[in-house]
């Protein structure tokens, strides 16, 4: 039999977009009464929804909310902001940032990272009218002895729209990890969508993305103004591909809208049957059995 | 009270947590209360199982409703799988009815469904009134890796109001499943359920009657709740996600809009 801990962190690993909340609730109700230190015990399960969901945060060195995710997590917890050089305390639970400090992360591809910045900030802006996005160079795995980690970069980016007046709610998102050594981009995008007046829809989707970008270009010199350059080309390359693959994407999901309605839906149950006609009720109940019915003797 | 209170919550739980995993969610909400659990199985649907009935060799659907203790009674044999004695059966006028309404669903699920299962299943109530539960299931796999699941679920309450005529109460639940997988796509799942009541005052001249004014209940609702499924599953679902994502550029869109607004303002000038 599972513990009640590990019953509600299923639970809270569950939540729907923009409802941790409403869950947490359901689980005090349902647990309160025998366990008041539950919600310490489900730290672990709050800290993993927050960076698998791409929760964001507030920090007062900027305007714009930032993303909390494994890859800008700092070995003693904290998490980093690699636009505002800041490193933060994230509470878990409440979602709340605190205690902001400047941090530089030790990045060798920090011009990169700027101008990734630059061109996936123009591409959230161009297409998603609600997007918290950033880029950061992945902190190297304790336990690994090669330096291939620290020398990704990570780019991530969440949409969310809630709207729980309207009962529903939805979440995109997008993570991906580019390796400037060997111009691998992979990573994947999801979609989540709840809807809950008066029932429980939900949408997810989940694809795995793998692209790589073209050689770059020998160059002769290597001054630092071909240095920038290079960087810059590399920055518009990467994200040019991540919107092509986007822009698929979201057009063969919605293909697989109609494909679902015509080819699923409409094979389970008719609008009206063949003959465009409603049952003759009173021909179909009565006409086998309803001489017992209808308590006239002629069986 | 502290129980009414959690059944709020286990109610509002199922309704918030994956509607593919209700099966899953439900067993672990009555593991952390197991006082909760007779309620929550007699009113949270779940997708129905399907069993075959040895006398008859037709498949039956297994829901709360036809079950006493661990058996499943079969609405074709009115016998209890596995056996048992003492198995609760309907009165002898009640499984009159109840046959009947099996005939005529059995109709009605092949002119709407084209396949699938049915069974429908009465018990009594005092004052010789009844209530009953209409369910229907089918499932298809269009490819290999695409599949769809309906299950409807329609629980009916008579009372008399005065000489011929009833009082119906109708809560149906419709469970419906979609998914696909592509190479391009990934995975895409589109599940859930939703539930909706209707009340209504029928004429009943005899027995038959109640079969054929539940039938007209059940098809309108069926129908009424098929398009509100359609609405939300085609309709409303793609629309929040091009409110997260919009395909064309924002700036072209705005453009647009602001062009449009322009054009508009200098019409009415």
């Amino acid at each position: 039999m599972s513990s009640t801990t590990e019953i509600a962190s299923s639970f809270i690993q569950d939540a729907p977009p923009g409802e941790l909340q409403d869950v947490v609730k359901d689980i005090q109700s349902l647990t309160s009464d025998t366990d008041p230190f539950l919600l310490s015990r489900l730290k672990p399960a709050f800290q993993k929804y927050n960076e698998e969901q791409l929760a964001t945060a507030e920090l007062p060195a900027r305007t714009e909310p930032v993303i909390i995710s494994k890859y800008n997590r700092l070995p003693d917890g904290r998490y980093f902001d690699s636009e505002s050089n800041t490193s933060f305390d994230f509470d878990h639970v409440t979602q709340k940032a605190s205690k902001p400090q400047s941090y530089t992360h030790p990045s060798p591809h920090r011009d990169l990272v700027a101008s990734l910045q630059k061109s996936f900030s123009n591409y959230a802006h161009e297409h998603f009218p609600s997007a918290t996005y950033g880029v950061y160079p992945t902190m190297p795995a304790e336990d690994s002895d090669t330096d291939s980690n620290s020398s990704s970069l990570a780019l991530l980016l969440v949409s969310n729209r809630y709207s729980p007046g309207n009962f529903w709610n939805g979440r995109w998102r997008s993570s991906y990890v580019f390796s400037p050594g060997t111009h691998d981009i992979s990573g994947t995008i999801a979609i989540t969508v709840h809807y809950y007046e008066d029932g429980n829809v939900s949408l997810t989707t989940r694809k795995p993305v793998h692209m790589a970008l073209s050689p770059p270009p020998v160059s002769s010199s290597s001054s630092s103004d071909d240095d920038d350059h290079a960087t810059t080309v590399v920055a518009a390359e990467v994200v040019k591909k991540i919107a092509a693959a986007e822009k698929a994407y979201q057009i063969e999901v919605n293909t697989a809208f109609v494909a679902m309605n015509e080819e699923g839906f409409k094979g389970l149950r008719r609008q009206l049957p063949v003959t465009r006609q409603k049952v003759e009720w009173e021909k179909v109940g009565g006409y086998r059995l309803g001489g017992d019915l209808r308590g006239g003797g002629q069986r | 009270m502290s129980n009414e209170k959690q059944y709020d919550s286990a109610l509002d739980l199922l309704r918030r947590l994956s509607p593919r995993d209700t099966s899953l969610n439900l067993n672990r909400i009555t593991t952390l209360v197991p006082d909760l659990t007779e309620d929550l199985l007699s009113s949270v649907d779940q997708p129905l199982d399907v069993r075959r009935c040895a006398k008859s060799g037709r498949d039956y659907l297994l829901c709360d409703y036809n079950r006493d203790g661990d058996s499943h009674r079969s609405p074709w044999s009115n016998e209890f799988d596995p056996p048992i004695d003492d198995g609760t059966l309907p009165s002898e006028r009640i499984r009159k009815i109840e046959i009947a309404a099996n005939e005529a669903f059995d109709v009605y699920r092949g002119l709407y469904y084209e396949g699938g299962v049915g069974s429908t299943y009465f018990w009594d109530l005092e004052n010789d009134e009844f209530a009953g539960v209409v369910l229907l299931k089918k499932a298809v796999s269009p490819g290999s890796k695409s599949s769809a699941a309906w299950d409807s679920i329609h629980v009916f309450e008579t009372s008399e109001r005065g000489v011929r005529a009833s009082h119906y109460k109708l809560t149906s639940t419709v469970i419906l499943h979609l998914a696909n997988e592509t190479d391009a796509l990934g995975q895409m799942n589109l599940s859930g359920n939703m539930t909706r009541q209707v009340e209504a005052d029928m004429t009943v001249e005899d027995d038959a009657s109640h079969v054929a004014n539940i039938g007209r209940l059940v098809e309108d609702m069926e129908l009424k709740m098929r398009n509100l499924l359609q609405e939300v599953y085609f309709g409303k679902a793609k629309d929040v996600v091009g409110d997260l994502r919009s395909i064309p550029s924002l700036t072209e869109a705005n453009k647009d809009k602001a062009s449009h607004r322009d054009m508009i303002r200098s019409m009415n000038r």
